[in-house]
Formats: structure tokens, sequence, C-alpha cells
């Protein structure tokens, strides 16, 4: 079941693309999730054929390179493009739709600063793979530092008593990193290559960053064993550690003079992309929860046909609309001007994160006993929900980062 | 002390700039294919550029055309910027340049830009700009 879009201006494209990512979740991304939700090791997720194949499909299909321009072998897609794309493949799996989203962040983050070598060894060959060969991963939070590391703007941030612990430090052309970042890493432990936000001048406090790209194969990581956690089960995470691991000088692609800006720009794209994520969440709760209500006879009659339930489902509706209203709005923005107006994309991800967890709760209850067996997948869409009030920043610490840019108003 | 004395001696450097570029028939091939019409709007002196994708034009002032991407940015930070001073996402983060258009056209124009960079320190000693 697709929806109605309120944009009267969705071109003939827009429509051909969110046809073709609903069919990719529906038949390959979405049966994929349920099967590897089954396995009680997440080793063995990432140990399965299935989850490579699903990964090895959305490559072929270009879902890796969301965020990078055509000119460079990317997607090229447009604000409202990305957004129906990023709806369309959590609809289908949460799980999935991180693990591609994330994937691009090294090459995306690479192809703001072009560089001959960055272009060779990072952007063309990330955009031209088609096997998973090449995924990369994002890593900032750090077993002390979790949600902290995405205030950027707020006193704390540039507090020099606070700083994080993965280092790094110039020598010769080359930096050397040392430190460990947390179980959190999405993608941690299957990725090729890192995009790594380190401390260089701690004196700054959080501030005083730098963003680097580390390929993992390089003397000095290690990885540990995957997260075993509620919700995205198929979404690999896990710690990094390096120890004097080191990286050309020319990786590193940020530096503390303008790191903290880039953090706002890094949180205002990853925000308002969790925000499109999880109305596609909600929305696989509501039509789940709608298709069984039309089939369910309690009381002699479908559970449609009884008031309470339909008064339920609407304003699960309602719900679902009004997330897809703000994040593309809000997505719509901020990937067109810079700088971003950040509080929006934070209002995003809360709302739409807060929302897929209410209505995945109210599916639940539709479903009623049966909804929390393995039998539907409701129950999983419940647990990938309440995951993401916590992941990319806890929805309590995000709101406080937001609240301060209301300060000027 | 701005780096451009005035509006007219920034139209002059970086309308050279940019119509020096256009006449190289790669140069215009790329640009025209890429179809993103920018406009710089300086401050410091103030001023506008235009680079159309239509016909590869350059228009120093005002202009009816309709911006694919706009990048406000003052004179001296423009100078830095072709100078490779100044990177692009560094000067976002540092609010040094603001970009109105989608991301994904700004980051196309990174590639495009790179003759510009190239030939810009020559036409700044050219101009006995500091360098």
């Amino acid at each position: 079941m697709s929806y109605i879009d309120l944009n009267v201006e969705l071109s003939p494209e827009h429509e051909a693309l969110k046809k073709e990512t609903h069919k990719f979740a529906r038949d390959v991304l979405r049966p994929a999730s349920l099967e590897l939700d089954k396995l009680s090791d997440p080793e063995d997720v990432i140990k399965s054929p299935l989850y490579w194949n699903t990964m090895k499909k959305g490559y072929e299909l270009g879902y890796h390179s969301i965020f990078i321009p055509d000119t460079w072998g990317g997607m090229g897609l447009d604000p409202i493009g990305t957004h129906i794309v990023l709806e369309e493949l959590a609809w289908g799996s949460a799980d999935f739709a991180v693990a591609l989203g994330v994937a691009c962040f090294p090459a995306f983050f690479a192809s703001m600063m072009p560089n001959d070598r960055m272009i060779t060894e990072i952007i063309e060959p990330f955009c031209a793979n088609t096997d998973a060969t090449f995924i990369g991963c994002w890593g900032i939070t750090e077993p002390d530092h979790g949600s902290d590391t995405l205030c950027p703007g707020t006193a704390a941030f540039t507090d020099p008593a606070i700083s994080c612990q993965v280092t790094a430090r110039l020598e010769g052309d080359e930096w050397v990193i040392c430190g460990q970042k947390s179980s959190w890493v999405s993608n941690g432990t299957v990725a090729t290559h890192a995009m790594v936000f380190l401390t260089i001048d701690p004196a700054m406090g959080m501030a005083g960053g730098g963003i680097g790209i580390v390929p993992l194969n390089i003397p000095g990581v290690r990885r540990a064993r995957p997260l075993d956690k509620i919700g995205q089960r198929a979404l690999n995470q896990g710690e990094i550690f390096f120890d004097n691991a080191r990286i050309p000088r020319d990786y590193m692609l940020v530096d503390p003079e303008s790191y903290e800006g880039i953090v706002d720009l890094t949180l205002a794209t990853a925000n308002a992309s969790m925000g499109a994520m999880f109305t596609g969440v909600a929305r696989a709760a509501f039509e789940a929860a709608l298709a069984y209500s039309k089939e369910r006879i309690q009381g002699g009659k479908p559970l449609f046909e009884h008031q309470h339930i339909k008064h339920k489902l609407f304003n699960m509706f309602t719900k679902v609309e009004a997330a897809r209203s703000l994040s593309r709005a809000a997505l719509n923005y901020n990937l067109c001007n810079t700088p971003p107006l950040t509080h929006y994309s934070i209002a995003s991800k809360v709302f739409a994160t807060q929302t897929a967890f209410e209505v995945a709760d109210a599916a639940v209850q539709i479903f009623g006993g049966i909804g929390l067996s393995k039998e539907y997948p409701i129950e999983k869409f419940f647990r990938d929900a309440r995951a993401s009030l916590i992941e990319d920043g806890a929805n309590d610490t995000l709101m406080i980062t937001g609240a301060h840019a209301l300060a000027s108003y | 002390m701005p780096v451009f004395e005035n509006t007219e001696k920034m139209y002059e450097v970086l309308g050279g700039l940019f119509r020096g570029l256009m006449a190289d028939p790669e140069v215009l091939k790329s640009a025209m294919a890429a179809k993103i019409t920018i406009l710089f709007n300086i401050t410091e002196p103030a001023g506008q550029i235009w680079l159309s994708h239509e016909k590869g034009d350059v228009i120093c002032g005002p202009s009816s055309l309709k911006a694919d991407v706009t990048m406000t940015l003052s004179g001296d930070s423009c100078h830095n910027f072709w100078l490779k001073k100044l990177s692009l996402p560094i000067a976002i983060a540092t609010r040094k340049i603001k970009t109105q258009g989608p991301i994904q056209k700004v980051l196309k124009l990174l590639p495009l830009l790179k003759p510009a960079h190239e030939a810009y320190p020559e036409i700044a000693k050219k101009y006995n700009l500091p360098m």
C-alpha cells in the first residue's frame, strides 16, 4: 500500500522513484530484516548470506550513494527525492535503511572536500561499488560520550573540562589515532572505512575536534563483536579500537577551526534523515494495523467497524501525515540552505521517532495478543521504533540542544 | 580594507576569471551539462555575478535569471575561496559563505570550479591582489 502525496508538485520522476524504492523495500528489505531478526546472535547476522545479498542488492541499485551528487556516480537526488527514498527504505526495514545511509558517510563528507586523493581513493570507488565491499560507518560516540557529542552551539560543547577520548595527533605527514569508539557505531564491525570524529585540541573542549577518514584495514585498528540489542537487529553496530592507527594527512577533512560548524551540519543532515526514515516506520505500523483491522473479526464484525478502533486508526493516520509534513519540510530546507536551521531537523527527528513509537504501540494494541507474537512484524516495528528514541542522539538531549536556538526568537 | 577596492574592480577581476574559463570549450561543455545557474551574491563591495548554464554567459550585476544555487559571501571570502585558502565546507561551517539551493547541486559545483581555482592565482598576481 502506498500513500496519497499531498505535494501536488511532485514530478513523474519522484513518483517513479517512490514506486521503485517501495518495490525494493517490500520485496527485499522487509523479508530479509524479518528473517535476520530471528537470529539470536548478532554475529550470525553478518555471517548470513542473506545479510550480504541484501546489502549487495542495495548497492546494485545505488541506494548506498543516496547523498552523493551524480558528478561522482552517486544517486544525485534532490531533497524531496532523498526524503522519498529514505521513507520507503525504512518502511521496509529501519535496520537496512540506516545501514545504507551510514555506509555513505565517509564518501559523502569526502565529496564536500574533494581533493584529488579523496576523489580517486574514496568517492569514485565507493560510488562505483556494486557488491558492498566498500562500506562506510560513522564513529562519533564513545563509552563516556553519547548524545553530548551532538550539542554544538551549547556552552558544554566549548567547556575545556569536557573532551572526547579518541585523539589524533599530527606526526610528520600522518595523523596518529588512539582510543575507543562506542558499541553504537552503525556498520561498525562490517565497515571498510570509518568517518571518525576525533579530538585534536582538548583545550577547546568538544569543539576541538577533527573528522578523518580511516580505512579500517590498517595496522592499529581492531573491532569488537557486534552489539546484541532490542531493535533494528539487522543493523550491525559495534566498537572500534584505535591503537596508534596512522592515516595520511590528506585524510583529515576537518580541523578544530570548523569542527563545531561541521558537527552542526552533520546533525542537521542526520536528524533530518532520521525524521524521514521513522516516518516510514510509523507508516509501516499504521498500514499493518489498518489491514489487520479489516480482516480480524471480533464481536461479530471486523475490528475496523468498531468505533474505538476507527478512532485509534485515524489518530495514527494523522500522526503519520504530520510526521511526513514536518520531516519533508525540515529535510528540504536544510538540504537547500547552509548554515542549516538545525533545530528544525531536531524537531523532525524527535517528532517522527516519537510518532513511530506511538503508532507502533497503538498498532500492537489493535493486533491484541497476536501483536505480541512474532507471527506479524508489528512487534519488530515496535522494537525498532523504541531504539530510534535514543539512536542518533537521545531525544531528551537533542531537545535541549534544539531549544538553544529558541532563545534568539 | 577589502581586497577589492570597489565593485567595478571586483567585476573586472572575477568577471574576467569566469569569462576566461567559459572561453575554454571543455569548461563550457561541463558547465552547460551541469544545468546549474549560479549567483554569487557578494558583499564588501556589493555586487552580483551570475554564471548561466544556458549559453555559458557571465553577467556582472543584477539579472532576471533564476539561480539554482546562490552563494552569499564577502569579496574577501571570494578572493580567499578562489585562492583555495578557504574551502567550501569550512567557509560554510564558519558562516563565511551561505548557500541556497539543493546541497547536491552545491556539491556538484565543486569539481566544475576546479579550473577557476587553477587560474585565479595568476589573475590575482596580475592585479596585484594580496596572495
